[in-house]
């Protein structure tokens, strides 16, 4: 892990820890509902905490929405070209059309941010919240590392069918 | 399989089926439609009256272009029959099956593998038509004006003719080969230039066959071993050898998407009748090796996604308090398998 990674996941982490204390928390406005209050059109100022915006570049960066009973986190994954940008694009999609199986994960971003995570109270009920934690810190490695090494790959594929071929023409 | 070869294999085993069916006394009755790249076609058939009588006919984008590479004389036709029916027991039936372009005939009881392996080249032999008259012309051009030690690249005077150092031919050889994709094969009196024109449909492949051509360009500076092959070119707007011989009406709409790759064939790439075979062998096929490979990469980014989610699924999981487990020891069911609620 890079120097610069390191502050960047503990921030990510110790806000995280802070903003997953999530209570049980029926609608105030329609009766017998229960809805994650960072998700709905909401009046009630009170039930809406501070956002946290946490940046390591321009292009990396997470924000966490935390609500009375729901956190909202989104990641900007880093994209350094347009190679990057396809693959992270792909890769989200593939995650994404997979939602069932993450319980957390949002089909749809944020604007503007690459992969979201709903986390609700029901998840912080049946799941540990310091091992969900653990999961979206180390989605965060995973991503990154993911990414270089695919294209790293095409890279390296390219330029082996490319010897090969133009090997084929030398008598 | 890195390399695709340049025969179709689906003919030969079809013709070693058929070859094997007569000698063991048992003619079959053939009628089989065989794909290749590039939408060409090949049909196998024979009537039930004379089954030792094969015909194998094709049906090729490329043939229109081929045909009237020449300035309309259809040299094609006398070139094929050159080569095939120099094969004992191959004819060229005339006129060609109903649909396709290429008929040629086959006597199944004097095929030799020799004549097999022919047959299945029939496409590669025929997109080499051109190649053959661009290096005939290189010839006639190398010997009006041999080279001299100068090498101008990409630099000709179309209207001074030979008084250039660097001469080169008026013609330019099209094979409309896909629907908006062309080759285009220029000879000269130092080198013959063959320039593909190629376009991606979809955004992803757009991206990937950048890297791999940027690679394709790179290959040759970067690896010693392979200094002699041709030199590639790449480039997003029409060569200069292209202008004024695009040819008209068949735009697509986005224009933005359209790649032309050249290479430069030296006099050693086509020294003799086997290189040169070589040579046009691994050129046509150049396309489909370059597209083919852009897919097995998506298709190996694919899986690996796959497994990653497996293992992001995996670590999720971790999270998760197994209620169940310790649920179902405690409780108690009824014989039907439901819960017992106190």
């Amino acid at each position: 892990m890079s120097q610069s990674l390191r502050p960047y996941l503990t921030a990510v982490r110790y806000s995280l820890e802070a903003a997953l204390t999530l209570t049980n928390f029926p609608s105030q406005e329609v009766e017998r509902h229960n809805r994650p209050e960072i998700e709905v059109p909401n009046t009630s100022a009170e039930l809406l905490l501070q956002p946290m915006h946490i940046a390591r570049s321009e292009t990396e960066q997470v924000l966490i929405e935390p609500s009375v009973n729901s956190v909202r986190v989104s990641l900007m994954v880093k994209q350094a070209d347009e190679i990057e940008q396809i693959l992270v694009h792909k890769f989200t999609m593939f995650l994404e059309q997979r939602a069932e199986a993450f319980y957390i994960l949002r089909r749809v971003p944020v604007k503007g941010y690459s992969i979201s995570f709903l986390i609700t109270n029901k998840h912080t009920e049946s799941m540990k919240t310091a091992k969900l934690v653990d999961f979206i810190i180390e989605f965060m490695e995973e991503v990154d590392k993911e990414i270089s090494e695919m294209k790293l790959f095409l890279n390296a594929r390219a330029r082996f069918v490319a010897n090969e071929y133009l090997g084929e023409f030398v008598y | 399989m890195l390399h695709l070869q340049p025969n179709n294999l689906l003919i030969q085993k079809t013709l070693a089926e058929a070859s094997e069916a007569l000698q063991a006394g048992a003619p079959l009755t053939f009628d089989r439609i065989i794909s290749d790249f590039d939408y060409t076609n090949f049909h196998v058939s024979n009537t039930n009256e004379n089954r030792t009588q094969l015909f194998l006919s094709v049906r090729t984008k490329a043939w229109q272009s081929i045909l009237e590479c020449d300035g309309g004389a259809q040299g094609v036709l006398p070139y094929l029959a050159a080569k095939y029916t120099r094969l004992p027991g191959v004819t060229v039936a005339t006129p060609c099956e109903a649909g396709f372009d290429y008929t040629l005939a086959i006597d199944l009881e004097q095929l030799a593998p020799e004549t097999v392996q022919q047959l299945s080249l029939l496409k590669t032999n025929i997109m080499s038509f051109p190649f053959h008259l661009a290096f005939q012309e290189f010839v006639t051009l190398s010997a009006a004006n041999p080279t001299t030690t100068t090498v101008q690249v990409g630099k000709f005077n179309e209207e001074t003719g030979n008084v250039s150092s660097y001469d080169v031919s008026k013609t330019l050889y099209t094979i409309q080969y896909r629907d908006n994709e062309n080759m285009f094969i220029k000879p000269s009196n130092d080198r013959i230039t063959v320039i593909f024109e190629t376009f991606f449909q979809d955004e992803t492949d757009k991206v990937f066959g950048k890297v791999f051509l940027q690679e394709f360009v790179d290959a040759r500076k970067r690896n010693r071993d392979i200094q002699s092959a041709p030199q590639v070119l790449f480039s997003t707007e029409p060569p200069l050898e292209l202008q004024g011989h695009l040819p008209q009406g068949n735009e697509i709409a986005d224009e933005a998407s359209k790649r032309f790759i050249t290479f430069v064939l030296f006099p050693r790439h086509f020294a003799n009748d086997e290189l040169q075979f070589k040579t046009v062998a691994q050129l046509t096929l150049f396309r489909n090796y370059f597209h083919y490979h852009i897919k097995c990469s998506k298709a190996y980014m694919h899986s690996r996604m796959r497994y990653r989610v497996d293992t992001f699924v995996k670590v999720l999981n971790r999270a998760k308090v197994d209620e169940d487990e310790d649920e179902a020891k405690e409780t108690k069911r009824t014989i039907t398998g439901r819960k017992m609620v106190y």
